[in-house]
């Protein structure tokens, strides 16, 4: 059996599968801090005792969380030192010397996660083509170690200039580290992203260092937690890219663990995708304080190379700090359940970023929230139930919603609280689907041809309108909504990148020396995949270039065929180049060459493909609970109220109606024709 | 009557949804037009605007991540091409202008705009444009140095570059004949235009969604709110008289320069007049109105309406004045290709003069916008280069907050990482630091300045092209905060002296010589205690 357990902010998610019946089983349990293994230990013994199983039986476990994203933003790593070429110790605090809001003179940037007192030049200098030119000095690396120790350093980042095209300075070091300071942990840039650019390749290998000693000791205590409780399979890390990586690959780069759970929501939708035949599927995530969205292409997740973690200002681009690593390309923007809606000074209604969260919540929760929210709109409007929101565990006070929509929205704008109420509703759907709109566009896509996955708390409560204004044809709300996550575990392959950085026009390329490289990419890579278990036969292999125009600053990753390249391969890789271009901006260029910056190998192991049957615990008969008044925009309207679970395959429902479950409550509109698949999904057609 | 009408059409929460709708299809285009220009300054510092006005050339929404340079200048474009070129009986759908001329776009010919006429239902309802700058637009190479404005490279006035649809061969074979790198240069005009096309494919989308067929009601909505808002905080601030007086290095050696800047503060209005003002210099560091306008109501919008999105209704309030042929008000044949310079020093008299008014929302003088410098030459194997290096001095401190290192403003460009630097050219940089104690000293302290040194490690001199400021000046600081240090530019020659290189103008960098570069550290705000 295979277990996913996704650890978030506020829940433990877990999944279970039988592979031989395609059974699922999934729990829930509340994170516990400040250690997360209790809440684990919580979940794992009440699964297994409600459905009978043994921990024994499980051969793998599939691990997502979010301990290295806090820790850099609650700024809790190690005490972290930095070395660097002499002369360039403050390239981490100069950044890139621009600011992310222009019109903001107050403007915050983020501080580095190694002040300047442990920052410290080392005598040594590699040129842009790889030649030394000036020779490491073994005792002055010694010396310097010595006094970084004597300041209670734990870790250190090693980043020299041009280590990616040389990476024998950074090598000596860490061996002088490895043979001299055994206790000391240590990052170094070549090795965790070899590629131009010292600013950002500077800031990956620090935050990699930073994170190295807490994530060491949570995977061993972790590991030694779940043997204990008679777990003898393997344990898998979920990575930033919807790919699995062991324990020992993600002690070695934490920083690839920084997005695992969105990753997860990802490629939960790559597999239902695969399920449901649909090769183009934009995830759509909304939860408390966000909504994600990504896309799902050929089957297979947008991968971008750009991260940044712990932003200074929520949502803005260009105000963390950069890591390039791959990651699911995704967009976040701040409009959730729990955002809270105004009116501006220009007399506008505005939604989020800034959010109630889940203390003090919306203002229906009646904990103390005064401001209105999202959630207390769907409220008011009738889409949500008051007595039935988590499972009828909480209860909503519908007049506490409208009085602060009534307050802050209605009466500064002379309107009704139910149009006031579908103004928000109408805003946030809107803000949603212009960002998820741009998202596919910039990637030369057309949205109409994306059916839509919905999860996320409040997801399914927003997707129809959402859906409507992309004009998406089909809309999915699977089954297992509410642990999506952690099912996205279960069908992510185990793959590991090798990267090396190598800028040549395609003319100029000497062709043996990269076939080296990449050969030599390939092997490490499936040394990897060995060690993890994956027999030879079964792993692919993709190389990967990131290309210009020769002359333009920004990089495309194009997919190469084959593994063996020459000069014979130009035109093919030439074509591959002028395609992707194509795509993305509608034209292409005679007449400059093309040139290639970083090469990535990417040795995967199988996918995984299950089909699974739901198991559900219902009591009811009817799927029919009853109506209740729902506001449409116009009008209230009697609408049809159905439980989720008692749906059976095959029935059909013409909207308007709500569908209620446990964690979600998915809206059909008058346009939307709602039926349930064997595998209990909706699946909401739109006319 | 048709304002009252159009206020009534759009309520709160439809004007709400439309305008943050128009916003994001301007920044489509935009983002579009930036991952595929060649220019390195186009892309790396976002030097580009797409706009979208209505019938009459006001504008609408911008794309929101330009550079201040082109605010307003859109507009002021499409308003003169109207007037005085093409009235508006004359474009036909298909039609696009061009034009680089300084005193009608943003200032230099290096930037051009690109104009399409947006139809619906064979009505013209309104405009797009697009800015940019060139990768190459021939004459001597771009920087402070030229000694009038027929030495800056090819001007177009504005004409049709498409008529209905068909290219005007004519003008494209002229460009390409005159400029260094005609492949980019023209790739990147057809990137302009095809940004507006994406914009106009957005707008209409938008239109058939709202059931729109034409734009000036919810433009004049959009417009109105964002005024009424620049409009209510101005009217906050005491109205006055506030002077400043600001002096800068010019060309750092004989030719020093001074802004006077009289700031009136009446109502919900502000008038900036810069009677005083040094007159139009030697040197191509001369700037037009419409580009003063620009950087100067960029801090006035940075202090009183930050958040709201750019449009017309925000600069309404705002009027800016110069005398004839002053270096704010220069004419032909005055040189103008560095004004950069000298747009990216206004914010210092201006908010100078506004700290008198509002001490609380504006920061401490800033030590370099940026630095530019410009390398070129030829590599031993006869291949050349062209290279941009941008570096920024400290940002002022604020009330509550110390100012950043090295951060651009107001101009806003990345730099060039080292490792980059060093592979495009025959360059060995030996620093890149922070100057400890640079920032002014105050209750919150100015941002500390950079120490940044290369040395020619090819075998033929690099013709370099070097734009500074505050070698001869300090950043000023605000309310008891003390002044940044200077900064300092000198050559050490291979055998180890120090020389001269003009602070602005163009210089060799013989082979083993090491050019070293200080950026100036920002200024301190408030009396520092204890």
């Amino acid at each position: 059996m295979k277990l996913g357990i996704d650890i978030g902010g506020t829940f433990t998610d877990l999944v279970l599968l039988e592979p031989s019946s395609g059974q699922l089983f999934f729990g829930k349990t509340l994170t516990t801090y400040p250690d997360p293994t209790l809440g684990i230990l919580n979940g794992l013994k009440e699964l297994m005792s409600l459905h009978g199983k043994s921990v024994a039986e499980v051969n793998t476990i599939i691990h997502g969380t979010t301990l290295v994203t806090n820790a850099i933003i609650e700024r809790k790593g190690a005490l972290t030192a930095l070395l660097t070429t002499a002369g360039f110790e403050d390239v981490l605090e100069i950044g890139r010397e621009m600011r992310y809001d222009i019109y903001d003179i107050f403007i915050r940037m983020p501080s580095p996660l190694v002040p300047a007192a442990l920052r410290k030049g080392i005598k040594e200098r590699v040129d842009a083509s790889g030649r030394i030119l000036d020779s490491l000095n073994e005792v002055e690396v010694i010396e310097t170690l010595k006094a970084l120790v004597k300041k209670g350093v734990r870790a250190v980042a090693i980043s020299l200039l041009h280590s990616y095209a040389n990476p024998s300075h950074e090598k000596k070091i860490g061996k002088i580290i490895r043979s001299q300071f055994p206790t000391l942990s240590f990052s170094l840039s070549s090795e965790i992203m070899p590629e131009i650019r010292e600013y950002e390749r500077t800031s990956a290998t620090v935050m990699n260092a930073y994170v190295q000693p807490l994530t060491g000791h949570y995977l061993s205590q972790l590991k030694a937690i779940l043997f204990d409780t008679g777990f003898k399979g393997q344990l898998h890390i979920m990575n930033s890219a919807g790919r699995l990586t062991t324990v020992q690959g993600a002690c070695k780069a934490p920083i690839q663990l920084l997005e695992s759970g969105p990753a997860g929501g990802t490629m939960a939708g790559v597999f239902y995708g695969e399920l449901l035949k649909k090769k183009n599927l934009l995830a759509f995530d909304m939860g408390g304080t966000t909504a994600k969205a990504s896309i799902i292409r050929n089957g297979q997740p947008e991968i971008t190379n750009h991260f940044e973690a712990a932003r200074e200002k929520r949502f803005k681009k260009g105000s963390g700090l950069p890591v390039r690593i791959p990651v699911i390309d995704m967009i976040e923007i701040g409009a959730g359940g729990g955002s809270i809606t105004s009116v501006n000074h220009l007399g506008l209604l505005t939604v989020g970023p800034k959010s109630a969260a889940s203390e003090p919540g919306p203002a229906c929760y009646n904990r103390g929230g005064e401001l209105p929210t999202v959630t207390d709109a769907d409220l008011v409007l009738g889409f949500l139930n008051e007595s039935y929101f988590l499972g009828g565990t909480m209860q909503l006070k519908r007049e506490k919603a409208r009085a602060a929509i009534k307050k802050h929205i209605a009466s500064p704008l002379g309107i009704s609280i139910e149009e006031a109420a579908w103004g928000i509703h109408r805003l946030v759907n809107d803000n949603m689907a212009n960002a998820a709109r741009v998202h596919i566009i910039e990637k030369g896509l057309d949205p109409r041809l994306f059916s839509m996955m919905a999860f996320g708390g409040a997801g399914p409560v927003h997707a129809y309108h959402v859906a409507q204004q992309l004009n998406a044809p089909q809309l999915i709300i699977p089954a297992g909504a509410g642990v999506l996550s952690a099912m996205g575990f279960l069908v992510s392959p185990i793959a590991t990148e090798e990267i090396t950085s190598y800028i040549s026009t395609l003319q100029q390329i000497n062709w043996t020396h990269l076939q080296k490289k990449l050969d030599g990419m390939n092997k490490k890579g499936r040394q990897f995949l060995k060690k993890a278990g994956i027999p030879n036969t079964r792993m692919s292999m993709k190389v990967l270039a990131d290309m210009r125009y020769a002359g333009q600053g920004h990089e495309i990753s194009v997919s190469l065929p084959g593994i063996k390249l020459s000069e014979a391969s130009i035109p093919t890789i030439t074509r591959a180049f002028k395609e992707e271009y194509r795509l993305r901006y509608g034209r292409d260029m005679e007449g400059i060459p093309i040139e290639a910056v970083t090469w990535r190998v990417l040795v995967s192991g199988p996918l995984t493909t299950l089909h699974p049957k739901q198991s559900v615990v219902g009591k009811h008969t009817l799927p029919l609970k009853g109506k209740r008044k729902v506001f449409w925009g116009k009008k209230y309207v009697d609408t049809p109220i159905y439980d989720r679970y008692l749906l059976k395959p095959g029935q059909r429902i013409q909207g308007p109606c709500i569908i209620e479950e446990f964690e979600s409550t998915t809206i059909v509109g008058e346009k939307g024709i709602v039926s349930c698949d064997k595998y209990n999904n909706l699946i909401m057609e739109l006319l | 009557m048709r304002r009252k009408k159009s206020l009534k059409r759009f309520d709160a929460i439809e004007l709400s949804i439309l305008w943050s709708r128009l916003i994001s299809l301007v920044d489509e285009a935009g983002t579009t037009l930036q991952r595929t220009a060649f220019s390195s300054v186009t892309r790396e510092s976002a030097d580009f605007a797409v706009v979208l006005m209505d019938s009459g050339g006001q504008s609408i929404a911008q794309s929101s991540v330009s550079v201040p340079s082109f605010l307003g200048v859109m507009p002021f474009l499409v308003k003169a091409l109207i007037k005085d070129y093409f009235p508006l009986s004359v474009w036909k759908e298909g039609d696009v202008v061009i034009t680089n001329d300084p005193w009608l776009c943003a200032g230099h010919k290096p930037d051009i705009g690109i104009v399409t006429p947006i139809f619906r239902k064979k009505r013209l309802i309104g405009f797009i444009g697009s800015i940019a700058h060139s990768p190459d637009i021939g004459g001597t190479l771009w920087g402070a140095g030229a000694k009038d404005f027929y030495e800056e490279g090819l001007y177009i006035p504005p004409m049709r570059l498409f008529d209905k649809g068909v290219k005007n061969e004519t003008i494209f074979s002229l460009i390409a004949s005159n400029v260094r790198a005609p492949g980019q240069t023209i790739g990147d005009i057809l990137a302009q235009v095809a940004a507006n096309d994406q914009g106009i494919r957005g707008l209409h989308r938008v239109m058939d969604e709202s059931l729109l067929d034409e734009i000036d009601e919810l433009g004049e909505s959009i417009i109105q709110s964002s005024e009424k808002a620049m409009r209510d905080a101005i009217r906050k601030a005491p109205d006055g008289i506030y002077k400043s007086v600001y002096q800068a290095d010019g060309d750092g050696i004989k030719e020093p320069i001074q802004f006077v800047c009289t700031l009136t503060i009446q109502g919900d209005e502000i008038e900036v007049d810069y009677a005083g003002t040094s007159p139009a210099h030697s040197l191509a560091i001369n700037a037009v109105l419409n580009y003063v306008f620009a950087y100067t109501a960029y801090p006035i919008k940075c202090i009183f309406s930050p958040e709201v999105p750019n449009n017309e209704g925000s600069f309404r309030p705002i009027r800016v004045s110069a005398p004839e042929g002053c270096l704010l008000n220069a004419k032909k044949p005055s040189p103008l290709g560095a004004r950069n310079v000298t747009g990216n020093l206004l914010h210092g008299p201006v908010v100078k003069a506004l700290s008198l008014a509002v001490p609380d929302q504006v920061q401490a003088d800033c030590g370099a916008a940026v630095w530019v410098m410009v390398l070129s030459g030829k590599r031993e194997d006869g291949s050349e280069y062209v290279e941009y290096l941008f570096l920024a001095g400290g940002y002022g401190g604020r009330k509550g907050l110390a100012g950043p290192p090295t951060l651009c403003y107001p101009t806003n460009v990345a730099n060039v990482p080292v490792e980059v630097f060093e592979h495009d050219a025959p360059v060995l940089v030996t620093e890149k630091s922070l100057i400890r104690g640079s920032g002014g000293n105050g209750e919150y302290p100015g941002g500390e300045g950079q120490r940044f040194a290369y040395r020619n490690i090819g075998a033929l001199p690099i013709h370099i092209s070097n734009v500074t400021e505050k070698i001869n000046h300090q950043a000023y600081g605000l309310l008891g905060g003390f002044q940044g240090k200077k900064g300092n530019l000198y050559v050490r020659t291979a055998a180890g002296e120090k020389r001269f290189t003009p602070p602005k103008g163009h210089d060799y960098l013989q082979p083993g010589e090491e050019l070293v570069m200080e950026l100036p550290g920002g200024g301190g705000y408030g009396r520092p205690k204890g």
